[in-house]
């Protein structure tokens, strides 16, 4: 068997960091990270980047090294992705916070609203359902997180997390302090308005549970495919027949029908950072769900059906 | 900082007017460079500009000479320099649509925090207006704004005087600080009336649910010339070296 053998180069010095000799044909593209490691145990595989052209596209860790349009002897240029840290981590810090956070305003904690309301509770109803809500919608994010997702990525950039629990963290202190303060005013329209608000909000929280659950089933387990995804039995997947990314629609539904329960204008803006947030990565997914498959269904627009 | 915001620059722009903050990179770029009917506009554009703020700059002069004294000049330049820093609006379009290689984000907030600065304080806080502090930014905005554009004109007729490029990348060293001094002095001065007025406040209890307090806004936007500042006065100091000394070299092979 004709063993390969693997340079590695800088991709923006083009300084030669490693030379593999006798490397398998049918090597991936993880193992050659993992020899690369030892070489250089500062860069550990999640960070490499590894590259046929030093400003080309990285290569997938699945890729073997005999299909790759290389000879016997491949140049790879490598990139620092910089320090990495794990989707799971991340998501779990980022969803904890509102949880905390949220809570800390509900119990009105010292320090927040003025000396005389401390550890006092609120008079009105709504903002013991809206804490419930808020409470369940993280805790029910980080179940998901550690028993239904299934991640493409294992890793991403450090610095996200300061940005992304920046984010959620910043927005639950800022619909927290309105909703749970003691000047709080309930909805115009009373209890008719926090009904309604209450059962979309329901609907969508079993929406986008549907889809998650649904997602995971298309992939199985440690495995990084990709499928098209397709209504099942489940009513609350139908939505699939008019969208790519249902579940960024049930989210963007769950947090209209919190900001329409609360009746807060904080949550108002929350939802729609979240939801052009949302629509960019509704496109991107869109947009790739088209390029992969050539029979994707025409029909589906990325997050709001017909429109968007 | 919106004074050293748009005096901090790109590398030569050859083809469009951008400009560039702390986030541009210097690094090559694809030359495409606007049509010929969107050069034709963007000089028309860069020139008018031009005019307005030599008419806020003669507007000054001639007030000096008629008050005697350089207080409560503001007055006599009002409309003009609402009109034409307002008009910078532009810009951000021109960025959003391509005939300007410039980042549409770094863009608006330049813009944006000169619009504010002329609007959301000193129009709306009447009282500021005759102060001096407003003299030293609009100074230092009508000196940058005018070698700014011009730059921009002259460099899509391709024809860029060095002297313009010098100044460009010089004066700013002296009227990006006295621009900021301006700024932060004005919005100092603004407080109290803030305070007093409840100016742009909305406080609890309402139907929305939602408080504003323009005071400990303003606040915040003078802390935030702390971490922003710096940033952008030494990528100019930065951009200076490069482009002034690049044209040295130039020189020397001629």
């Amino acid at each position: 068997m004709k063993h390969y053998e693997v340079e590695i180069l800088d991709a923006k010095t083009r300084e030669k960091l490693c030379f593999l000799d006798k490397v398998e044909p049918q090597a991936t593209i993880a193992e050659i990270k993992n020899l690369f490691t030892k070489s250089h145990p500062q860069w550990y595989p999640a960070r490499q980047s590894l590259r046929l052209d030093p400003k080309g596209k990285s290569l997938k860790d699945e890729d073997v090294l005999q299909k790759l349009p290389v000879g016997t002897t491949a140049t790879l240029y490598f990139r620092d992705l910089g320090a990495q840290i794990s989707w799971v981590t991340v998501f779990l810090t980022e969803y904890a916070g509102p949880l905390f956070i949220y809570l800390l305003f509900y119990f009105r904690v010292p320090f927040i609203y003025g000396h005389r309301y401390d550890f006092t509770s609120s008079r009105h109803t709504v903002v013991h359902l809206a804490c419930i809500c808020h409470s369940f919608h993280y805790v029910k994010r980080l179940l998901e997180t550690l028993f239904v997702h299934r991640f493409s990525h294992g890793t991403m950039p450090l610095r996200n997390i300061f940005k992304n629990c920046t984010y959620y963290w910043g927005f639950a202190a800022w619909m927290a302090y309105y909703i749970n303060h003691p000047l709080y005013t309930p909805p115009t329209y009373g209890a008719q308005q926090v009904k309604l608000a209450l059962a979309i909000f329901v609907i969508c929280q079993l929406g986008n549970f549907s889809i998650h659950m649904a997602l995971r089933d298309l992939r199985p387990a440690g495995s990084k495919t990709r499928k098209i995804p397709y209504p099942t039995k489940n009513p609350f997947t139908w939505l699939f027949l008019l969208v790519s990314c249902p579940n960024y629609t049930y989210e963007v539904g769950s947090w209209i029908g919190f900001a329409i329960m609360t009746q807060c204008l904080p949550v108002a803006l929350f939802s729609l950072v979240g939801f052009t947030q949302m629509t960019i990565w509704a496109k991107g997914k869109h947009c790739s769900y088209l390029k992969e498959f050539r029979d994707y269904p025409p029909l589906r627009m990325p997050i709001i059906p017909f429109l968007l | 900082m919106a004074a050293g915001a748009a005096t901090a620059a790109a590398k030569g722009n050859g083809g469009g007017g951008g400009r560039a903050g702390a986030g541009e990179a210097g690094g090559a770029r694809k030359k495409k460079g606007p049509g010929p009917l969107a050069t034709a506009y963007l000089v028309i554009y860069n020139v008018v500009m031009t005019a307005g703020w030599l008419v806020i700059a003669v507007g000054l002069v001639r007030a000096y000479l008629a008050k005697g004294s350089y207080h409560s000049l503001y007055y006599s330049i009002e409309k003009p320099l609402k009109f034409f820093q307002t008009g910078a609006l532009l810009e951000i379009i021109h960025c959003a649509i391509g005939i300007v290689p410039s980042s549409v984000v770094l863009t608006s907030f330049q813009v944006m925090s000169r619009v504010f600065l002329i609007w959301a304080v000193t129009h709306s806080v009447k009282e500021v207006q005759s102060e001096d502090s407003v003299l030293l930014f609009v100074i230092a905005w009508t000196i940058t704004e005018i070698i700014r554009y011009s730059f921009y004109t002259f460099s899509l007729l391709n024809h860029l005087p060095y002297l313009i490029k010098w100044a460009r990348y010089t004066l700013f060293i002296v009227l990006y600080p006295m621009g900021v001094s301006g700024e932060l002095l004005t919005i100092y001065a603004a407080l109290p009336f803030v305070r007093q007025t409840g100016l742009y406040s909305i406080s609890l209890p309402n139907k929305y649910n939602f408080s504003f307090d323009y005071y400990a806004f303003l606040i915040l936007i003078m802390i935030s010339y702390i971490p922003i500042f710096p940033q952008l006065y030494f990528h100019m100091i930065h951009q200076r070296r490069k482009v002034l000394s690049h044209t040295e070299e130039h020189k020397k092979f001629e």
